[in-house]
């Protein structure tokens, strides 16, 4: 396997309005493979179109950088030394590890010195909203003080007006799981009561961290958290420590003299919605034309190559003329992939070829058991990240795909869903780039 | 152990048995309810939802139309609140001939069921979804009622009366003292705790389960016939009216609208075991199919649950016991004492959910009879209370009511718009109910996202309001989920697909319950 | 029968929309809550999910949810939704069930906008005195609820009409094929600069405009709930697009309006005539054709003189909810000297005419505050946005002059010199 790690040029001397519409790549999906793909193309002087049906997954993600976290229920310390062992219909096994090390550096090059924390080959734990311990590579600055260790004495924060955030739940289960090397931390709950706006008893998250924003709510903030918090505590809060205002963090570890974490629950995730935010204006500033509220309904092809991609805008259904094109829309959970009523699998986008098409069989009923098979379901891809037909050829030569439309992984259960996201991404870009398109 | 003493035991907490307490219970007796699980767990609580007209009865069982005509004002009178007042349709479908159709309005009026025939264009209008070939429609007061309501209002009526509600208690035993039941045994599940009765009289009003009960005071083979039905509630009201097939009783012949959804039912296959009924894909594709039908387009609607019950029927060697449909639809009372020499019992077994009141009506009068009592039964006319304003349910209901607490309370179930102090309340009533058992009265977690977003939110008050400790809670949590996926795995299709990935991403992934602490049982 | 056709049978907007069958695909995920620029302002309104596909399984005839009226229309919602809910839709047709029973004249008269613009032209000086004179707005916002300070049109001395017909003609012969011209009422009688303008671009790059006699598109009718009034308008200005020639190209500078056309009458009115499809597919807003233009070669930098500035652009959110991207910034860059700075804001707040109106006013401004300081901040003078209401809403508050951005197109290609840069 070769590794990917040339530097990538700058194209900010190219606007891309001065490029004709038949040479752009058309990257489908604005999760974070699309948004990586897209990024790493222009990056390198590509002229690129994302389109995108609506906001991407990030904001439904959990914050973090995962790339393989769990095998078989059971955690993996070192995420690169599992590879060896995974199934051959994996997609790691097409990626490898320099495509992913490359992929994830990229991201977090994108995102700013210090936005991450972690390696992406050596997982640690970090508390959830249900208080279970979670593997993960790579955490934003704001989570690093969750990580769980020996020894540690953790109180967890909760703001009665938010319910997506319940502390008793959270230290309780934390207090009862013994860590890897030993026993539980020392973990107790506490709450505050501070509507994010004034007379609101049910706001969500974003409305908390956008509050946060405001240096007089976050005085507030701090002051009344102080009120509950005792010396020598990590600090574990709901991840709402700002959306726009990057400082957030370090001022409430500042005015608290506390270390703080935030604790990701169900979505809106904020940490998320940051990622997003920051990623879309990086793309503008590169001159990617973005497309969003547009859904993608097929592929124009001539001579046996893909030269548009059919957009369902406003009045009627438009193509964009694309040299290439990345799939980055996503597994089930977008509708890339769907189940009919008759129990029949497909990939809604394109039609493709997927690795079943029979859902009856795929499907169990014990919800403790074994991952549902249905959920591996996906488009096989070569080591390029073309998308293959049923006897392994590249249905076109200049058709790519990456990140949860891939078949082979069960992300969640593997916590591995950005690792081959990034990992996809950052192949089927430098294969274009590179202009391997035949 | 725990000792009781009352006059009567009622057996199975379904609507009949709930008909049965309160009935007893305002005749003066001192009364005991025990279920094996939570009331309306049964067959109650897994049927589609209908308060019959008569309509389905007119020409097949016209005494049971008439009954079912009559109870159905009756319900609607002393329990408005469980009742929606959708009314509904019998409609011949373009795949229908129209023989049956012609002898109904006929039939309907010798059953005195109100019914009016509609033109194309009113039946339309009424509900625009509907198969636009439709070749005849006819208007009847069918309504939906929520059978958990229906019990629960039935039972807590009864609990005033002095009667004990014993959810969760499953009888282990009777005991029979000269040729008469004296005693009831039973297990406190909940607490794991065993618990005799003392009683005069036991009324079995177990279901399905009749058999097994009768079989345990010596009564010789009771065979009751579990009919397995499934029904699947697609995730918004595709019609706001009851809407019926004019066809003879079929599988897939109506659709009811309740609460948020709307359901349609169902089949009819002979089961062996009322514990383990499955939901098997070629019936899902037949009422999808029979949905079809009805409304053009169905098969893209959202599913977003499905469920099987069992009817009750008493085996009758007039029919094959293979097919279950042409089994007698009326109730039939067991006396013991007559048939298998054991006094101080009867068995029901069969009947209707319209007329739950009736039958229990039957039932205690011959308990009567055989006391050498005369009590006179006052359930038709006093009404359960809190139901004195008499108004019916509206599917407004509680989008109004967050309307006007939006700024007191937060929501906790968003699908289905259910408040954190509707269920912080009911925790406090019910301390040992599961998250299914609140489910059942406060529909947590029954929208579309089947507990996605809930879950999390129920299991973390439990633990914040002290109402469990943070073991039980995330036992509770884990049933909730096991449980919620029964129903689902089914019907995995379309949009609900997606759902079901996106919770799997919240609760595996980010949540990662896999790495929770697990406690060596199962909640319950 | 698919699901889509099924649900236009219902003539009652209750009953049955494309948009209510949309419901089925909400997943709970609460992204448009992230995103909608009202809920963000205040708690008065309960957000989109809620007042969405949430609330819709709970509507059946009576109105309970009152507070759905401080939905903007916008839009952002549905453009942000990854799982395709129309729940701006949703709540569109909910507000109309809502507004069935007690309209507010108000929400009349805002709507009138054709007959407003036909009834101050002439009189021009004397209706801006009026809009400008205090105890006047004062007694408008008592009377028929738009607020006292809500931004106003300028009315014109001329109206676009006026214009063409006074107009000498163009010096060049046409080398392209035909187009049509849809002013829209606001571009017909206030914005009447932005709409010369287009058509004197659109024929320098040798096109011939076609301006056919057109009335409203019955956008500010539907947005308030007039359902009936607003298919009327529809029809009779698809009757009249379609009047100046078959299979035209038809460009609009009205960027709300196109959106009307190309979508809303389809999803929220459920109209689903062969007419309207094709208007809606041919139907052009001017940036999104000029950028084609650019894609074909057909409009080339050379043709273009140098801007030195830094541009403020807002896209309204009605031509966010097109999905064409943000062809205007693409135009406006190519050129040369020229650097955009997009808002990033969802909307300006007036959504149409929300902000019109005295209990939505301040919500509105509270809305646009962020596009009002950004333009301000980047650039004193001229900012750019491509409808109407909302240049008025952003010029009042940020004072900041406010043009169309094909007038930034106009003076590069040599035909004009009047924007202060």
């Amino acid at each position: 396997m070769t590794s990917h790690t040339a530097p990538i040029a700058d194209s900010s001397l190219a606007t891309s309005a001065q490029r004709s519409a038949a040479e752009r790549v058309v990257v489908v999906g604005s999760g974070i493979a699309g948004l990586t793909a897209a990024l790493t193309l222009a990056r390198a002087g590509k002229p690129v179109t994302l389109v995108t049906k609506g906001i991407g997954g990030l904001q439904l993600s959990q914050g973090t950088i995962d790339v393989l976290g769990s095998r078989d229920g059971n955690y993996v310390p070192f995420a690169f030394d599992a590879f060896d062992g995974l199934p051959d219909s994996h997609p790691y096994r097409l990626i490898g590890k320099d495509a992913v090390l490359s992929g994830v550096e990229t991201f977090a090059r994108e995102l700013g010195e210090g936005y991450f924390e972690g390696q992406a080959g050596v997982n640690a734990l970090y508390p959830t909203a249900v208080g279970a311990l979670r593997p993960t590579a790579l955490v934003p600055a704001s989570m690093a003080a969750g990580r769980a260790e020996v020894g540690r004495r953790m109180v967890i924060v909760g703001v009665r007006e938010l319910k997506d955030y319940h502390p008793e739940l959270i230290a309780g289960n934390l207090a009862r799981t013994a860590l890897p090397e030993g026993d539980p931390m020392d973990v107790r709950a506490a709450s505050i009561s501070l509507p994010a706006r004034e007379g609101e008893v049910d706001s969500n998250p974003v409305m908390y961290a956008r509050s946060m924003d405001r240096p007089e709510f976050r005085a507030r903030f701090i002051a009344e958290v102080k009120k509950v918090i005792q010396p020598g505590e990590v600090v574990g809060v709901p991840a709402v420590l700002g959306l726009n205002d990057p400082t957030v963090h370090a001022e409430v570890e500042k005015g608290l003299g506390a270390e703080v974490f935030e604790i990701v629950s169900q979505p809106p995730c904020v940490p998320g919605m940051r990622m997003n935010q920051h990623l879309t204006v990086r793309l503008k500033e590169l001159g990617v034309r973005i497309v969003l509220g547009a859904e993608v309904v097929g592929l124009q092809a001539h001579e046996g190559r893909v030269t548009g991609v059919d957009v369902r805008t406003a009045g009627r259904v438009r193509t964009l003329a694309a040299e290439a094109v990345i799939h980055c829309g996503g597994g089930f959970e977008s509708g890339a992939l769907a189940v009919d009523s008759h129990n029949r699998v497909s990939e809604t986008l394109f039609d493709l070829p997927i690795t079943a098409t029979d859902a009856t069989e795929l499907i169990h009923g014990d919800y403790w058991g074994a991952p549902q098979p249905l959920f591996e379901v996906g488009v096989r891809v070569d080591e390029a990240m073309r998308i293959l037909d049923a006897e392994g050829h590249p249905v076109y030569p200049n058709l790519f795909a990456a990140g949860g439309i891939l078949a082979g992984a069960i992300r969640w259960h593997e916590k591995s869903g950005e690792g081959i996201a990034l990992g996809s991404a950052h192949k089927a870009a430098r294969t274009i780039c590179e202009g391997d398109l035949s | 152990m725990k000792k009781l003493s009352v006059d009567v035991v009622v057996i199975g907490g379904g609507a009949t048995g709930a008909g049965v307490v309160r009935d007893v219970a305002m005749r003066g007796y001192s009364v005991a309810i025990l279920d094996k699980a939570d009331l309306g767990q049964g067959t109650t609580g897994r049927y589609h939802g209908l308060l019959h007209s008569g309509g389905r009865y007119v020409v097949s069982d016209p005494h049971s139309a008439t009954e079912c005509a009559e109870e159905n004002e009756v319900v609607r009178r002393i329990q408005a609140h469980a009742v929606e007042d959708t009314g509904g349709l019998f409609v011949v479908t373009p795949d229908d001939d129209l023989d049956y159709s012609n002898g109904f309005a006929a039939a309907a009026a010798a059953a005195q069921v109100p019914c009016e025939e509609l033109t194309i264009r009113e039946a339309l209008r009424r509900e625009p979804r509907l198969n636009p070939g439709i070749k005849r429609a006819f208007a009847v007061r069918d309504a939906s009622v929520d059978g958990w309501q229906l019990v629960w209002g039935a039972a807590n009526d009864a609990k005033r009366h002095g009667a004990h509600i014993l959810t969760y208690h499953r009888v282990t035993g009777m005991e029979v003292v000269d040729g008469s039941v004296r005693q009831v045994t039973a297990i406190d599940e909940k607490r794991g705790e065993e618990v005799q009765i003392d009683c005069n009289f036991v009324l079995n009003c177990a279901g399905p389960w009749a058999g097994q009960i009768a079989g345990m005071a010596g009564c010789e083979e009771v065979e009751v016939v579990p009919g397995r039905g499934i029904m699947i509630a697609m995730n918004h009201r595709l019609v706001n009216s009851v809407v019926n097939r004019c066809i003879y009783p079929a599988d897939g012949d109506i659709l009811v609208p309740v609460h948020t959804v709307s359901i349609i039912g169902t089949t009819d296959v002979k089961a062996t075991d009322p514990d383990q009924l499955a939901i098997p894909r070629d019936e899902v594709q037949q009422m999808l199919d029979a949905g079809e039908a009805l409304v053009p387009g169905f098969r893209e609607a959202r599913a977003v649950h499905a469920w099987s019950g069992a009817r009750p029927l008493f085996k009758d060697p007039k029919v094959s016991a293979s097919d279950t449909r042409h089994m007698t639809r009326g109730m039939k009372i067991l006396e013991h004492d007559t048939r298998d020499g054991v006094n101080g019992i009867l068995s029901i077994i069969g009947g209707k959910l319209t007329t739950y009141r009736l039958m229990a009506e039957h039932m205690v009068d011959i308990m009567e009879e055989k006391l050498g009592n005369q009590n006179e039964c006052k359930t038709a006319e006093e009404i359960i209370p809190g139901n004195e304003d008499r108004k019916t349910y509206a599917v407004t209901h509680r989008l109004e009511e967050r309307e006007h607490d939006r700024f007191e309370d937060q929501i906790i179930c968003e699908c289905e718009l259910m408040s954190r102090g509707m269920i912080t309340q009911l925790m406090t009533e019910q301390p040992t109910a599961s998250f299914d058992d609140l489910r059942r009265q406060l529909r947590l977690g029954m929208g579309p996202c089947q507990g996605g977003f809930c879950s999390m939110r129920a299991t973390g008050i439990a633990v914040e309001e002290q109402m469990v400790d943070v073991e039980r809670s995330t036992e509770l949590m884990r049933l909730f989920l096991k449980n919620r996926w029964i129903g689902l795995w089914p019907i995995l299709n379309g949009d609900q697909v997606r759902q079901t990935a996106l919770d799997n991403w919240i609760f595996h992934g980010t949540f990662d319950i896999e790495h929770l602490p697990q406690s060596e049982e199962e909640a319950l | 029968m698919t699901s889509h056709e099924v649900v236009q049978q219902g003539e009652s907007h209750e009953h049955n929309t494309l948009a209510r069958a949309s419901l089925d695909n909400c997943v709970k995920c609460t992204i448009c809550e992230t995103q909608c620029p009202v809920s963000r302002v205040t708690p008065l309104f309960t957000g989109p999910k809620f007042v969405g596909p949430q609330a819709e399984r709970f509507r059946n005839g009576e109105s309970v949810d009152k507070s759905l009226d401080y939905c903007s229309s916008c839009g952002i919602c549905t453009q942000a939704c990854p799982q395709g809910v129309k729940i701006a839709e949703i709540n569109t047709v909910a507000r109309a069930v809502m507004k069935e029973d007690h309209m507010p004249v108000r929400d009349r008269l805002i709507v009138q906008t054709t007959l407003m613009g036909r009834f101050m032209t002439p009189f021009a000086p004397v209706a801006n005195m009026a809009l400008k004179n205090k105890p006047v707005r004062k007694i408008m916002q008592a009377v028929v609820g738009v607020a006292e300070d809500a931004p106003m049109p300028p009315a014109q001395m001329q109206s676009f009409e006026g214009w063409l017909k006074r107009r000498p003609r163009p010096k060049t012969q046409p080398t392209r094929e035909p187009i049509v011209f849809f002013h829209g009422c606001a571009g017909g009688y206030f914005e009447v600069e932005t709409s010369k303008k287009t058509v004197e671009v659109l024929e320098h790059l040798g096109y011939e405009v076609l301006v056919p006699k057109q009335g409203c598109c019955g956008l500010a009718q539907q947005s308030n709930g007039l359902f009936a009034g607003a298919r009327r308008s529809v029809n009779a200005l698809v009757d009249a697009l379609l009047s100046a020639g078959k299979g035209l190209t038809i460009v609009s500078s009205s960027g709300s309006c196109t959106g009307m056309l190309k979508h809303e009458a389809h999803e929220i009115l459920g109209m689903d005539d062969p007419r309207l499809m094709e208007v809606g597919s041919r139907i052009r807003e001017t940036s999104e054709f000029l950028l084609e233009l650019l894609d074909e070669g057909i409009l080339t930098p050379d043709m273009l003189s140098p801007i030195e500035a830094t541009i403020p652009y807002h896209q309204p959110c009605q031509v966010k909810s097109q999905a064409m991207g943000t062809p205007a910034v693409t135009v406006m860059e190519a050129i040369p000297g020229v650097k955009v700075v997009e808002s990033g804001q969802p909307c300006c707040g007036i959504a149409g005419t929300y902000g019109l109106k005295k209990e939505k006013y301040e919500i509105a401004k509270a809305v646009g505050q962020p596009v009002f300081d950004m333009v301000k901040e980047t650039n004193p003078d001229l900012g750019t946005c491509d409808t109407e209401t909302c240049r008025w809403q952003i010029q009042k508050h940020s004072g900041v002059r406010m043009v169309h951005p094909v007038e930034l197109l106009h003076q590069s290609l040599g035909l004009s010199n009047d924007l202060k840069v």
